[in-house]
């Protein structure tokens, strides 16, 4: 039981950050900060469907975390 | 009901006191620019208009709040009448309304204090006023609270002393527009921006349990603060286009404070200022413990967790429901974009009025031999009229506005449908799709490693690490949607 404690808080809070990361990603894609479109050869066209893609995984993420986080804190 | 007879103190007096007192707030003094802005001159007429609309549906809200006698407002009604889903709506049209009225009165109180001192940093003060107001409704129940019937006569008296100190100061009136000016569709977007303005008066609707012969009063409390107000509006209104031109009205979020500094000169400006303040410190209080309340409602019956329910150790605050909204307003209100949150605030007023009105009428089908203290006059016809006026404005409200509007509403949709589905349910569904984004994960990092058809590339020095981060990343997600799909079930 203190093993999936350990493994819950772990999964949970990377999974957490992981979900932030990606919606931070997906704001410097859709301001191409740093020139990132073109140091990943991205075609401005699909930045909207790489912003929409990566803006759901990063709430999936964010959300199953949280449910993650919420079980080792009850 | 002998009980019910005796709770009732309120006479007429009091009862046009507590309707005054609950719309006179801080949107007189801060809606007026954008508004001038859209109609010039005929702002005069649309809130003539708005006045007459806002006591079609007062009339609605008189009949529930009299029959009805509970805490709650138009949430209760709609609970009565419509329940489930449309409740909850209604409680959450009232909760966006309130949010967005705090965050108007905090901005109120920002542009307004800076007439006193000068600060550079623009949202310092809407947040200092936050603070204030937050520290005072958390540690105190009833906090700044409702204006009471001296401030109230107070207020009229500064708005009398206004109007009557234009017309001898010499008005001179003439018809004049913005060059954007749209016409009829710019006086409708005028009344469902100014809508706000007026909605306070349900508060007699609310106090309806306890006044005195609510059948003769209540009517008459509601048409008297009704024609109280549209006089006082369309007076200030008319003496601000008069005495000030229209770009100096649309330039300043204080236009109020700049016709009676032309009026009376610097000593009228002081005492109108001191007045928006007040206003926006209670409009601001009454806004966050209202959507408190209403937070607090919806989690009692079960639309949102039970944690909002929970009241502070000492002080025996709602601080969680507080602390909640008070996110929101701030962000709302750190925009510093007045037009937008007084539009979102009266699209959720005009969208909970529409509900009202529909309330009044299933009810009338639903339970024909309710006590009705007081019935509305003209039935169905001022009901239908309601709600066929309201759900019109909508259609002139600011798009952008609308779009955050509908946000809200689909978080509100979103919200009510989770807790209808379960935990457990959510839960493994979110597990589930953590499990398929890690398989997608795993397909994403071969085929970027192997470079296969891919609209995107990364530098050839980064593919291996870039590849070993997407495999962490799908071992993360892929164990967390493991984790969430296996876990046991709290109830």
């Amino acid at each position: 039981m203190k093993g999936r404690k350990l493994l819950i808080g772990f999964i949970g809070v990377t999974q957490e950050a992981i979900g932030v990361l990606t919606i931070v990603f997906c704001y410097v894609l859709y301001y191409n900060l740093f020139d990132v479109l073109n140091w990943l050869n991205i075609a401005a066209e699909h930045v909207a469907l790489y912003v929409l893609i990566l803006s759901v995984f990063g709430f999936v993420f964010i959300i199953s975390g949280f449910f993650l986080i919420r079980e080792l804190l009850e | 009901m002998k009980k019910l007879e005796e709770k009732r103190k309120v006479g007429l007096f009091q009862a046009v006191m507590i309707g005054l007192g609950g719309a006179i707030g801080i949107e007189i003094f801060v809606l007026l620019n954008y508004a001038t802005y859209l109609a010039g001159s005929t702002i005069v007429f649309a809130l003539l208009v708005c006045g007459v609309i806002n006591l079609l549906t007062m009339l609605s809200f008189s009949e529930l709040g009299a029959a009805i006698p509970e805490v709650g407002g138009e949430y209760s009604y709609a609970k009565a009448a419509l329940g489930g889903f449309l409740a909850f709506l209604t409680g959450w049209f009232r909760w966006i309304s309130n949010v967005f009225g705090a965050a108007l009165a905090a901005l109120g109180f920002a542009y307004n204090i800076l007439f006193f001192i000068q600060v550079d940093i623009p949202l310092l003060t809407p947040l200092i006023a936050s603070i204030i107001i937050i520290v005072i409704t958390v540690l105190s129940v009833r906090g700044v609270g409702q204006i009471g019937p001296v401030i109230v006569i107070a207020f009229i008296a500064f708005f009398i002393l206004l109007i009557v100190g234009g017309f001898l100061h010499g008005l001179e009136f003439s018809f004049s527009y913005p060059s954007t000016f749209a016409g009829a569709s710019g006086v409708f977007a005028t009344v469902a921006y100014t809508f706000t303005m007026f909605l306070g008066m349900r508060a007699i609707a609310a106090g309806g349990p306890e006044i005195k012969d609510p059948g003769k009063n209540i009517p008459r409390a509601v048409m008297i603060s009704a024609v109280v107000l549209i006089v006082l509006y369309c007076g200030i209104a008319y003496v601000t286009v008069s005495v000030l031109p229209l770009d100096k009205i649309e330039g300043s979020y204080t236009p109020l404070t700049l016709a009676a500094e032309q009026i009376f000169g610097e000593a009228g400006a002081i005492i109108l200022t001191v007045a928006a303040i007040v206003a926006a410190l209670s409009s601001l209080s009454t806004a966050i413990m209202v959507q408190s309340s209403i937070v607090r409602g919806l989690s009692r019956d079960g639309y949102l967790p039970k944690f909002f329910l929970s009241t502070h150790s000492r002080f025996k605050t709602p601080h969680i429901t507080i602390i909640f909204g008070s996110i929101f307003y701030i962000l709302f209100a750190a925009t510093g974009v007045v037009e937008v949150i007084g539009y979102v605030a009266g699209f959720a007023s005009i969208l909970g009025f529409a509900l009202v009105n529909l309330a009044l009428i299933r009810l009338r089908t639903k339970s024909p031999y309710l006590k009705r203290p007081f019935k509305i006059p003209l039935y169905p016809y001022i009901p239908i009229a309601g709600f066929i006026i309201s759900i019109s404005l909508l259609f002139f409200i600011e798009r952008s506005a609308l779009l955050l509007g509908l946000i809200f509403i689909l978080l509100g949709v979103l919200t009510y449908h989770l807790r209808m589905i379960g935990y457990q349910r959510i839960r493994i569904a979110f597990g589930g799709m953590s499990l398929g984004i890690g398989g997608f994960m795993a397909l994403f990092a071969y085929l970027l490693a192997t470079g296969y058809l891919l609209p995107i590339s990364v530098p050839s020095q980064f593919s291996t690490t870039v590849s070993y981060g997407f495999i962490v990343i799908c071992a993360i997600n892929i164990l967390a949607g493991v984790l969430n799909v296996t876990a046991k079930s709290e109830r």
